[in-house]
Formats: C-alpha cells, sequence, structure tokens
C-alpha cells in the first residue's frame, strides 16, 4: 500500500516537474485566466454593493393599495385597532409587527378572506395587538398605527402599511414614510397624529402590548389568539396557515 | 515548502463539497415549508435572512444556487484535467465572491446573521482557497496521466 502511495507521490512530483517545462504556455494561460476572473469577480462584488448601499427604502409618496384598502374596510365599524362590530361575540386577536414580512403575507393574503367572512356579518371582531419584536423601528410603526387607531383608522393604517411595506431594517420607516401612510389611510388631522404617535402614553402602550404577548408564551409574529363564549378565557392559536384555519376557531369560539 | 499533493487536494474539496451540499439542502427544505413560517423574536437571524428578499433570485431560493454551485465543485474533485481545475476556481471564485455580498448583506442590509448562512460562507472561503492552491500548483499539468486509483 504504501509502495503505491510512494508511486503516486514520484508520479505526481515527476508531472508537476515536466508540467513547469512542457506546459509552461498553458499554464501561463490559465492562470492569466484566473487571475482575470479574479479580477472580475472583485468588480462585481464591489459593484453590487455599491448598488444596494445606494438604493432602496419606500417611496412615500407612492402608496400602492390606498383605495383598495379604503373599499375593502369601508362600512366596517372600528376603533382603535379593533375591526368589526365591538358587540361581536368572538374576538380574533393578533399579534404582529409591522416591519414582519410573513405578517404582511398573513395582511394581503389571509386576514381579507376572513374579514370579508366574519367580520363584516358582525360574527367576529379582529384586534390587532402590535408586538414589536423587530426593534426599534418596528416600535415606532406601532405607536403610528396606534395613533392613526386614535382617529378611527387604524385598520386602514395597518393594512396599508402592510401593502407599502419595505425591506425590514432597510430605513424606510421614516417620518415621512410614516405620514404618507396616515395620510393615505385617511388619518384626517395629521398634527394631532403626529403629536400622538410619539408621547409617552403611546410609547408605554406599545411596551404593554409587548409585554402582555410574551407573558402568553408567544415568541414570533404573527401569532393569534381567540377569545368567545366558548373558550376559556383567550385560547392560543399560533400561526394557523389558511384563512379557512382562522374561520373554523372562530366557529368552534362563538 | 511542502505543496499538497493534487489528489489530497481534490480529496479535501469533495469534503468540503460535501458538506456544503448539506449545508445548503438544509437551509432549502427548511425555507420551503414545514409548518407555518413566522418571524422568531431573539436569535431568529436565519428567520429575518430568510424572510427578507435577497433569499430568492427570480423566485428562486438562493441556496438552490448553492447547492449548484457544491455540486459543480464536488464534480470537478472527480476529473484530473485543466479543465476541471479551472472549472473548480472559477466556481468557487464566485461562490466566495456571492458569499461576501451575502454576508455583507446580513451584516449591513438586513441587520441579522444566520449561523447556517455564515457555515456556507466559512466553507466556500475554504473551497475557495483549496481550488486556487489546485490550480496555481498543477494547471497545465498533463491531463489524462493522473488518473488515480481507488
Amino acid at each position: 500500500m504504501s509502495d503505491r502511495r510512494e508511486r503516486e507521490k514520484r508520479r505526481e512530483q515527476r508531472l508537476r516537474e515536466e508540467s513547469k517545462v512542457g506546459s509552461g504556455e498553458r499554464r501561463a494561460r490559465l492562470l492569466q485566466m484566473g487571475a482575470g476572473a479574479v479580477f472580475l469577480a472583485i468588480v462585481a462584488v464591489v459593484v453590487l454593493i455599491v448598488v444596494n448601499s445606494s438604493g432602496g427604502g419606500g417611496d412615500p409618496s407612492n402608496l400602492e393599495g390606498v383605495a383598495e384598502i379604503e373599499a375593502e374596510l369601508e362600512g366596517i365599524p372600528q376603533r382603535g385597532l379593533v375591526l368589526g362590530d365591538p358587540r361581536a361575540k368572538v374576538e380574533l386577536v393578533e399579534y404582529g409587527d409591522l416591519q414582519c414580512p410573513v405578517c404582511k403575507q398573513y395582511a394581503d393574503q389571509i386576514l381579507p378572506q376572513v374579514i370579508e367572512n366574519q367580520v363584516e356579518n358582525g360574527q367576529a371582531k379582529i384586534a390587532f395587538r402590535n408586538f414589536a419584536i423587530l426593534g426599534p423601528e418596528s416600535e415606532t410603526a406601532a405607536a403610528a398605527a396606534l395613533a392613526a387607531g386614535a382617529q378611527g383608522r387604524g385598520w386602514n393604517y395597518l393594512e396599508l402599511f402592510y401593502r407599502n411595506q419595505g425591506q425590514e431594517h432597510s430605513g424606510y420607516i421614516d417620518d415621512d414614510f410614516l405620514a404618507a401612510v396616515a395620510k393615505g389611510a385617511g388619518v384626517e388631522n395629521i398634527a394631532d397624529w403626529e403629536a400622538e404617535r410619539k408621547s409617552k402614553k403611546l410609547t408605554a402602550e406599545v411596551a404593554a402590548s409587548f409585554a402582555e404577548a410574551e407573558r402568553l408564551g408567544l415568541t414570533g409574529t404573527p401569532s393569534f389568539a381567540v377569545q368567545g363564549p366558548s373558550t376559556d378565557g383567550l385560547q392560543i392559536l399560533g400561526t394557523p396557515g389558511s384563512p379557512e384555519d382562522l374561520e373554523s376557531a372562530i366557529e368552534e369560539a362563538g | 515548502m511542502k505543496f499538497p499533493t493534487e489528489g489530497n487536494l481534490r480529496r479535501v474539496i469533495a469534503f468540503v463539497a460535501a458538506l456544503g451540499i448539506g449545508v445548503a439542502t438544509y437551509i432549502a427544505i427548511a425555507d420551503s415549508g414545514g409548518g407555518a413560517p413566522a418571524c422568531l423574536a431573539g436569535g431568529g437571524g436565519c428567520e429575518a435572512v430568510a424572510n427578507s428578499s435577497y433569499s430568492h433570485i427570480a423566485g428562486v431560493n438562493i441556496a438552490i444556487f448553492g447547492i449548484v454551485g457544491y455540486a459543480i465543485l464536488l464534480l470537478t474533485a472527480f476529473f484530473v484535467n485543466d479543465l476541471a481545475r479551472f472549472a473548480g476556481f472559477a466556481t468557487a471564485l464566485g461562490g466566495f465572491g456571492f458569499s461576501v455580498y451575502l454576508t455583507y448583506l446580513e451584516i449591513y442590509t438586513i441587520e441579522a446573521i444566520c449561523q447556517w448562512c455564515v457555515a456556507s460562507a466559512v466553507l466556500m472561503t475554504i473551497l475557495f482557497l483549496l481550488n486556487a492552491t489546485r490550480l496555481i500548483g498543477y494547471a497545465g499539468t498533463i491531463p489524462g496521466q493522473l488518473q488515480e486509483e481507488r
């Protein structure tokens, strides 16, 4: 065995030696190509990084879905961040983070069906509670939504925010973006909204709903819970994967 | 300095590439399903990274590109000729450059670190060094004469 290995080594050694003399040109060409490829790779990475760092962010003056969301929520009562008839027997609670892309998917694809089938007819109401797990920008956004809720436009704010959600932590959540969403959501008194979203009261409220979610043992967003005549207090649902799952949970709670 | 034999380099390249396939496959599977996805609080770097828009290119999870890249690298370890040497080097260089870019994104844009992505970046860096060593040390050696036994 070791003989064979020795032989193999010697052969490789010999071939290496030969290569240095015999295939010098071929070798030089390959190494040149290699160096060229390294150069190209460096340029490509630098360009990608430069392009990435100079772009990004949402365009606050160009929100999507303003009219659509207005139409979807029209006629449904809302108070604070609770959507639906206040006397509805069943309350579905969503613990969400405005920066969370999965919450956006729920807002865009899952909740509209629940709203149409069970909230519009007064069977259930949906309460959004801020669980701002993704950092200070999420907290700022959470307070902005609460301030919109104080003027009866909380759900318009939430939905419009999700519809125009940007890349998390990319810095798109600035004063301009938040104000653009407020205007698009139909918040009437922007000056009041501005003052309120920065108030200690709302900052405390954001912290309180965070603490509540943690107390319930929730670890991620969106997390759902339901409360109704057939449940023993607030019943945690976790993150049901389809509108049907949420609808049947509401049925069972009623 | 004692230069590693090409056989040894190829064996290590094959081993590291196989590990890379494992890591990239795990990321792809974890991303593609298994219950409802959720953004996790605390230590949720992988969720933040996986949920970011950078995790897919043209709808394809970048881990799939990783699997393909590692598979090519594994394949090149089985051949002893300049094409394999150069293809291995070029693929590892591309993978390494892409890993640098992704790590930059994780740190400065997504602001979340996913340990699986870091693992892949480390493996790709090792593969780049190994393939660069192989190309520099053995480019131009006569093809076809080093068909190793085993």
